[in-house]
C-alpha cells in the first residue's frame, strides 16, 4: 500500500514531463534513452555521455534486454531520441523491437546506432532499414594497411585513422577536425538507391573489409572509398539517424588517445574522435541545422498589403524570414542560395533570394503573362539542413477589357477614315438638304 | 533480472578486449591525467566526505603532485562531522577515512566521544554494514590518535557475531534476516574481521582465524574467468537495488583479503595465479570514465601492490610491433601493477610460435639482457628464424632471489602476440596483353610498383590481361600478403575487384575478357587499373594506379544484366538550382508610327477631295428655311447630328459603351423629333414648289 501511494505520487509528479513531447518551437531533443549491452559502457564511454549531459540531455541508461523497456506509453513517446550502444543484442527486452524502433524514427525522433564486430542481425536490420548495409561477413572488420593509426600495440591494422570527412559545416561544425578519427569496427556501404543517407566518414581507397585472421578466399565485398565508417540519414520528416560501424569510436580510450596516421609525420595529442562525436551528436539531436521559415509575404511593388489576386505582368515583391535553431534559441540564418519559385505545374520563375543578413530574404519579379493558379514555393534542400518546403497559393488573372492599350498608332488610319467619313456625312447632310 | 545479468556478464569482456588484447600495461600517465579530470572539486571541495576520500586516496596512490588543494575545506567538514552528535557511524567512518589522508588534528575530547559512540555502535550492531562502519571507524581512530587503549573489550564475541553471517560457499550475508549472500559482502566482512583482529586486546583464538582463511579459499573457488587470464568476482543473485558491478565486487574482496593478510600471522593460502588474475582484471579495464570505478581500480591495485599474500608482477611490452628492416630490438618491461620497479629478475624468451600454427617453437630459449638505466629487458637481435609475420612470443620471468619467489607472483608463462614487420621487396612486375588463342604476347610493359606508372593499353574481348610480380621478405622468403587486389574501374565508376593469386614468390593474375564480358556489363571504354598490396606486417603496403586499359567489348545482347546504379555525389544533389526567368510573349509587331501617320494623312484626302468637289459644283444653302421656326429646327437637327458624331469621337476617346448608348438614346429621340419637323417642313416646301 505504501508502495502504491508512492508510485502514484511519483506518477503525478512526472505527469508534466510526459506531456512535454517534441515541440516544433524547440526542436532539440531532451530525453534520450541509451540502450547498452552492459553497464560498464557507461564508464568506458563516459566522456561522450558526459558531454551529452552537460548539454542538457536527460540520459536514461538501460540494458538492451531490460524487460521493462518501452518507448511509448499511452500513445505518447517517452523519449525524443534513442542511442543504441548494444551491438550484440539479438532481441530487445520489453515491448521494443525492430518495428518499434522504426516507428519511433518515423514519428520524427532521432537515433544513434553504433555497432562493432559482434553486431547482431537485429541491429544490422535496423541499419538496413535506414539505408545502410553492413558487411554480411560477420567476422570482417575494416582493415587498412596504408592509413592505419600507429599504436605500437595493435599490429593488425584494424585500428584505422580516417580523415575523409563529409564537406559540411552544418554536420561537423565550423571548426575543421584536424586530427584523424580513429576507428575500429566493421564496414558498411550506403544504399545507392537511397538518396537520404550520407557518408560522413569514409575509408581511404586502400581499405577493405575482411577477416584479419584468415586469408582472403574471394574478393572482399566492400573496398576503398565505397566503405562508409559513419553515415547519417536525414529522413523526410527531419528525423536524424547516425550509424557508426564502431562502438569504440565513442569510447574514452579512443577519445583520449594520441594519434599518428601511418605515413604521415603529423602527431596529434588527441584523436579527432571527441570533436567528431560531439559535433555529429549536436547535429543528430537537432542542436544544429534545423531551419524554420516564417513571415512568408508577398505584395505588389509600391504597396504593403497582400493582394488576393495578381494580374499578369504585375511587379511583385516576395519575402520570407528563415531562422536556424542553435540548441537554445532561434538565430537568423544567413545564406545566399535560398530560392523562390513561382510555380504552376512547373516553375515559371525561379529566383535566388537576396538577403539583408538578418534572416530576411526577398526578391522582386514580374508576374508571368500566363494566368491560372500559381504557388509561391520555397523548397530549400541543403546538405545537412532540415528541408524547408513552403508554398502559398495565389491566382493570376489576365488583363481586363479596359486594361489593354487604347490608342494604337497603327489603327489611326482606320479612325481617320471613320472620322473623315463622319465629317463628310455631316457636311453632305447639310448641303443635301439646303442646296438649291 | 537474471537474464540481464547474464548479458552483463557475457559482455563485460568487451571492455577488456578493447584494452590491448591479452597484454596488460601497468598504470601509466594516462591514468594520472584521467584522475585529475575525474576528480575535480566544485568550489574547492568535493560533494561528500566519501568522495573526498576517494579522490585523495586516488591522488595519493598515483603520486599526483599537482592535485587540487582541498585540505582546508575537507578539514572543516571532517571536524563538523566528527563533532556532530547526529552523524551516523557511516558518516564518522568516511570522515575518519578522509582524515587518514588529510591528517587534520582531532582533539582528544572529540576522539574520546567518537570512541565511545562507535563502541556502543559495535555492541548494538545487527547487520554486516553496521559492523563494517563502526569497526572501520575504530580502526581508523586508533591510527589517528595518540590514545593507546583503543581496543575492543570483547573482540572474540564481536568476531563470532560477524562470522555468523558467513555462508558455506565463502560468501556472506548482509544481515541474519536477509538470505541472499554475495561476494561483495564477503569483502566487507573480511575487512571488518581484519579490523576486529587488529583491535583485539589479546591474541585471538587461532582456530577462528583458520576457519576464516578456509572461507577465503572457498570464496576464491567461485572466482570467474575471462579467456585472457583475468579473474574477477561477480554477484549473480542479488536484487537490482544493491547490485554491485564486477569491478566493485572484486575490489571489495581484494580490500578485505589484503586487510586480513596484513593483520594475521601466517600466509593466506591462495595460488599466486589468482592474485595475478585479479591484477590483470583491474588493469584490463583500462581507464574507467567513472570516478567510483576509477577509485575502485586504483585502490585495489594499491592493495595488491603491497599485500602480504603475493605481489603480482606484470610483464609488458612498450611495442608489440618490431621492424626487421629497422632492426628493432625486443624490449620487455616488468613492473608491479602501479608501475614501480620489480626486484632483480631475468626475462627469458622461451618460445616463439607463428600465429595460427601449432608447430614447434621457432626459437631456442634465451635470456634477455637487462638494461638497468631504463629498466628494460632487451633482446637486441631477433633470431634468424623470425621472418616478417605475426607471432606469439612466450616469456618467462625468473626471480633472482629465492625470498622474492614467495613474495612475488609472476605467472608461469606470458604469451604476447608480436608483429614482426619489414620492407617487402617487389620485383619483376609487368603487365601484359595476351592474344587469346595462341597466348602470344601483344604488348608487354614493365612496371615500377614503387614509383609512378601510367601505362595505357588497349584490348578487345578476345584478349587477356596478365599482371605479375614477385614479393620477397627481407630474409629472402616468399611473402603472401593479406591484401593483393586488382581493381578495374570503368568510366562510369563501376568497379571490379580481383584477387591476385600466387605460387611461391610469383604473383600472377590473368583476366580473360571473353569470360568477363557479362561481369563487365558489356561496357566498353576506359578502365583504370589499380593494384593494392598490403599486409599488417608489410611496411611498404602500396596502392598504385598502374594506368588504364581501353577495352573494346561486344554490344550487349538484349537480356544482358544492367549495371547497378552508382551512388550520386551528395554535393551535386543539394546545390541551388539554375534560375528560371519567364520569357514574356513578344508584343505584336506594329508598322512604324510614321507610316501609320502617313496613311492617316491619306485618309483625310477623300474628304478634302469631296470638299473641293462640292466647291467646284458650287453648292449653296439657298434652300435653308428663312422662317424662324423651321430655321431653328434645322439648326437643332444639324447640331444634333453633330452631337451624335461628337459622341462617337468621345466614345473613342474616353466613354464606354453604356455611357455612349445612354447619351445616344437621348440624342436619338431629340433627333427624331427635330428631324421630323425639319424634314416634313422641307418635304412640304418641295411639294408646294412642285405643285406650283
Amino acid at each position: 500500500m505504501k508502495n502504491l501511494s508512492f508510485l502514484f505520487i511519483f506518477g503525478i509528479s512526472f505527469f508534466p514531463l510526459l506531456c512535454f513531447s517534441f515541440d516544433p518551437e524547440t526542436p532539440t531533443d531532451r530525453r534520450v534513452l541509451v540502450l547498452l549491452d552492459d553497464f560498464s559502457l557507461k564508464s568506458s564511454h563516459s566522456i561522450f555521455f558526459n558531454s551529452l549531459k552537460s548539454r542538457g540531455f536527460d540520459l536514461d541508461f538501460k540494458l538492451a534486454d531490460d524487460p521493462t523497456l518501452s518507448l511509448r506509453r499511452y500513445g505518447q513517446y517517452l523519449y525524443d531520441a534513442l542511442i543504441l550502444f548494444s551491438p550484440s543484442t539479438e532481441r530487445f527486452g520489453g515491448s521494443l523491437d525492430l518495428a518499434a524502433v522504426l516507428d519511433f524514427v518515423d514519428s520524427g525522433h532521432d537515433l544513434i546506432v553504433a555497432v562493432d564486430a559482434s553486431a547482431s542481425d537485429l541491429i544490422k536490420n535496423i541499419a538496413t532499414e535506414c539505408g545502410v548495409d553492413f558487411d554480411e561477413d560477420s567476422s570482417a572488420m575494416v582493415i587498412d594497411h596504408k592509413s592505419y593509426a600507429i599504436s605500437g600495440t595493435e599490429g593488425d591494422h584494424t585500428l584505422i585513422a580516417s580523415d575523409d570527412f563529409i564537406q559540411s559545416d552544418v554536420i561537423l561544425g565550423k571548426t575543421k577536425i584536424k586530427a584523424p578519427v580513429i576507428f575500429k569496427g566493421i564496414a558498411h556501404s550506403v544504399n545507392a538507391a537511397n538518396n537520404l543517407v550520407l557518408k560522413v566518414l569514409s575509408a581511404s581507397p586502400s581499405a577493405y573489409s575482411a577477416n584479419p585472421k584468415s586469408e582472403l578466399s574471394s574478393p572482399p565485398l566492400l573496398t576503398g572509398s565505397a566503405i562508409s565508417l559513419v553515415s547519417v540519414v536525414q529522413a523526410r520528416n527531419n528525423a536524424r539517424i547516425m550509424i557508426a560501424g564502431s562502438l569504440d569510436l565513442f569510447s574514452n580510450r579512443l577519445l583520449r588517445t594520441a594519434v599518428q596516421k601511418a605515413g604521415s609525420p603529423d602527431k596529434y595529442e588527441k584523436s579527432g574522435n571527441e570533436q567528431f562525436v560531439t559535433e555529429i551528436s549536436k547535429w543528430v539531436f537537432h542542436e544544429r541545422g534545423h531551419l524554420k521559415a516564417v513571415n512568408l509575404k508577398h505584395n505588389k511593388v509600391g504597396e504593403t498589403d497582400e493582394p488576393a489576386i495578381y494580374r499578369i505582368k504585375d511587379d511583385l515583391k516576395f519575402s520570407v524570414k528563415i531562422y536556424e535553431w542553435s540548441g537554445k534559441s532561434w538565430e537568423t540564418y544567413v545564406a545566399d542560395d535560398v530560392q523562390v519559385q513561382f510555380y504552376m505545374m512547373s516553375p515559371y520563375v525561379l529566383k535566388t533570394l537576396s538577403t539583408d543578413g538578418k534572416g530576411l530574404y526577398h526578391a522582386s519579379f514580374k508576374v508571368p503573362d500566363v494566368y491560372g493558379v500559381f504557388q509561391f514555393k520555397v523548397d530549400y534542400l541543403r546538405l545537412g539542413y532540415t528541408s524547408l518546403s513552403l508554398s502559398k497559393q495565389i491566382p493570376v488573372r489576365p488583363f481586363r477589357h479596359n486594361e489593354y492599350e487604347r490608342f494604337i498608332t497603327t489603327a489611326f488610319p482606320y479612325y481617320g477614315a471613320s472620322f473623315t467619313t463622319m465629317a463628310g456625312f455631316f457636311i453632305f447632310s447639310i448641303l443635301y438638304l439646303y442646296n438649291k | 533480472m537474471a537474464r540481464s545479468l547474464a548479458g552483463f556478464l557475457a559482455l563485460f569482456p568487451f571492455v577488456l578486449i578493447c584494452g590491448a588484447a591479452s597484454l596488460f600495461q601497468p598504470i601509466s600517465d594516462s591514468h594520472r591525467s584521467a584522475a585529475l579530470e575525474l576528480f575535480t572539486p566544485t568550489h574547492g571541495s568535493f560533494k561528500s566526505l566519501e568522495e573526498t576520500y576517494e579522490a585523495l586516496r586516488t591522488f595519493e596512490v598515483l603520486g599526483i603532485e599537482k592535485k587540487p588543494d582541498v585540505t582546508a575545506t575537507a578539514c572543516r567538514s571532517i571536524s563538523e562531522t566528527l563533532g556532530s552528535l547526529t552523524s551516523t557511524p557511516k558518516d564518522l567512518f568516511y570522515a575518519l577515512k578522509a582524515n587518514s589522508i588529510v591528517k587534520c588534528k582531532i582533539n582528544e575530547k572529540t576522539s574520546e566521544g567518537i570512541f565511545t559512540r562507535l563502541n556502543a555502535a559495535v555492541n548494538g550492531a545487527s547487520s554486516l554494514l553496521d559492523f563494517y562502519y563502526s569497526i572501520g571507524g575504530l580502526v581508523l581512530i586508533k591510527g589517528q590518535t595518540s590514545k593507546a587503549d583503543v581496543y575492543l573489550t570483547d573482540a572474540e564475541g564481536v568476531f563470532r557475531s560477524v562470522k555468523a553471517f558467513s555462508q558455506s560457499d565463502g560468501r556472506w550475508r548482509y544481515s541474519s534476516n536477509n538470505p541472499e549472500s554475495s561476494a561483495f559482502a564477503a569483502g566487507i566482512a573480511l575487512e571488518t574481521l581484519a579490523g576486529i583482529v587488529s583491535l583485539a586486546s589479546s591474541e585471538m583464538d587461532q582456530s577462528l582465524i583458520i576457519t576464516l582463511k578456509n572461507d577465503v579459499s572457498k570464496l576464491f573457488d567461485s572466482i570467474e574467468k575471462y579467456d585472457v587470464g583475468a579473474l574477477y568476482f561477480d554477484d549473480k543473485l542479488v536484487d537490482g537495488r544493491e547490485h554491485q558491478g564486477p569491478l566493485s565486487t572484486t575490489s571489495s574482496v581484494v580490500r578485505g583479503l589484503t586487510a586480513l593478510a596484513a593483520v594475521t600471522a601466517g600466509s593466506v593460502n591462495l595460488p599466486g595465479d589468482k592474485i595475478l588474475g585479479l591484477a590483470k582484471f583491474f588493469l584490463g579495464i583500462g581507464v574507467p570514465g567513472d570516478a567510483e570505478d576509477f577509485f575502485n581500480q586504483i585502490d585495489s591495485l594499491a592493495c595488491l601492490e603491497s599485500n602480504r599474500v603475493s605481489i603480482p608482477l606484470i610483464l609488458s611490452l612498450p611495442s608489440t610491433e618490431l621492424s626487421l628492416t629497422k632492426k628493432d630490438s625486443l624490449k620487455v618491461r616488468v613492473n608491479t601493477v602501479l608501475g614501480s620497479n620489480a626486484p632483480p629478475l631475468t626475462v627469458k624468451l622461451v618460445g616463439a610460435f607463428s600465429s595460427g600454427s601449432k608447430d614447434a617453437s621457432l626459437v631456442e630459449s634465451q635470456e634477455l639482457k637487462f638494461d638497468a638505466e631504463t629498466g628494460v629487458h632487451i633482446l637486441s637481435n631477433l633470431p634468424k628464424s623470425i621472418d616478417v609475420g605475426s607471432y606469439t612470443f612466450v616469456f618467462e620471468i625468473v626471480l633472482h632471489e629465492s625470498e622474492h619467489v614467495k613474495v612475488y607472483v609472476t605467472g608461469s608463462q606470458t604469451k604476447v602476440p608480436i608483429f614482426v614487420t619489414g620492407l617487402i621487396k617487389i620485383e619483376s612486375a609487368e603487365i601484359t596483353v595476351l592474344d587469346g588463342d595462341l597466348g602470344s604476347i601483344e604488348t608487354q610493359k614493365k612496371l615500377d610498383l614503387a614509383g609512378h606508372n601510367a601505362v595505357s593499353l588497349s584490348a578487345n574481348h578476345l584478349q587477356k590481361l596478365r599482371i605479375s610480380f614477385q614479393l620477397t621478405t627481407p630474409r629472402g622468403r616468399a611473402f603472401r600478403p593479406h591484401q593483393a587486389l586488382l581493381k578495374l574501374r570503368h568510366e562510369s565508376k563501376i568497379e571490379h575487384i580481383f584477387l591476385v593469386g600466387n605460387s611461391g614468390k610469383q604473383f600472377e593474375i590473368v583476366l580473360n575478357f571473353l569470360g568477363l564480358v557479362e561481369k563487365f556489363f558489356y561496357l566498353s571504354g576506359r578502365y583504370d587499373i589499380e593494384l593494392t598490396v598490403g599486409d599488417a606486417v608489410m611496411e611498404n603496403s602500396l596502392l598504385r594506379a598502374i594506368g588504364h586499359i581501353e577495352l573494346d567489348l561486344p554490344e550487349p545482347p538484349e537480356k544482358a544484366p544492367r549495371p547497378p546504379p552508382q551512388p550520386v555525389d551528395p554535393y551535386s544533389r543539394y546545390g541551388p538550382k539554375a534560375e528560371i526567368t519567364h520569357i514574356f510573349r513578344a508584343p505584336e509587331k506594329h508598322p512604324p508610327k510614321e507610316l501609320s501617320l502617313a496613311f492617316l494623312g491619306l485618309t483625310i484626302l477623300p474628304l478634302l477631295g469631296f470638299l473641293v468637289g462640292l466647291l467646284r459644283l458650287g453648292v449653296n444653302l439657298k434652300n435653308f428655311p428663312s422662317k424662324a421656326i423651321p430655321a431653328t429646327f434645322a439648326i437643332l437637327f444639324h447640331v444634333g447630328i453633330g452631337a451624335v458624331l461628337l459622341l462617337y469621337v468621345l466614345f473613342w476617346l474616353k466613354l464606354d459603351l453604356f455611357q455612349t448608348l445612354k447619351l445616344l438614346g437621348f440624342l436619338g429621340v431629340f433627333l427624331v423629333l427635330v428631324g421630323h419637323r425639319i424634314l416634313s417642313h422641307l418635304a412640304a416646301t418641295s411639294a408646294k414648289v412642285k405643285s406650283a
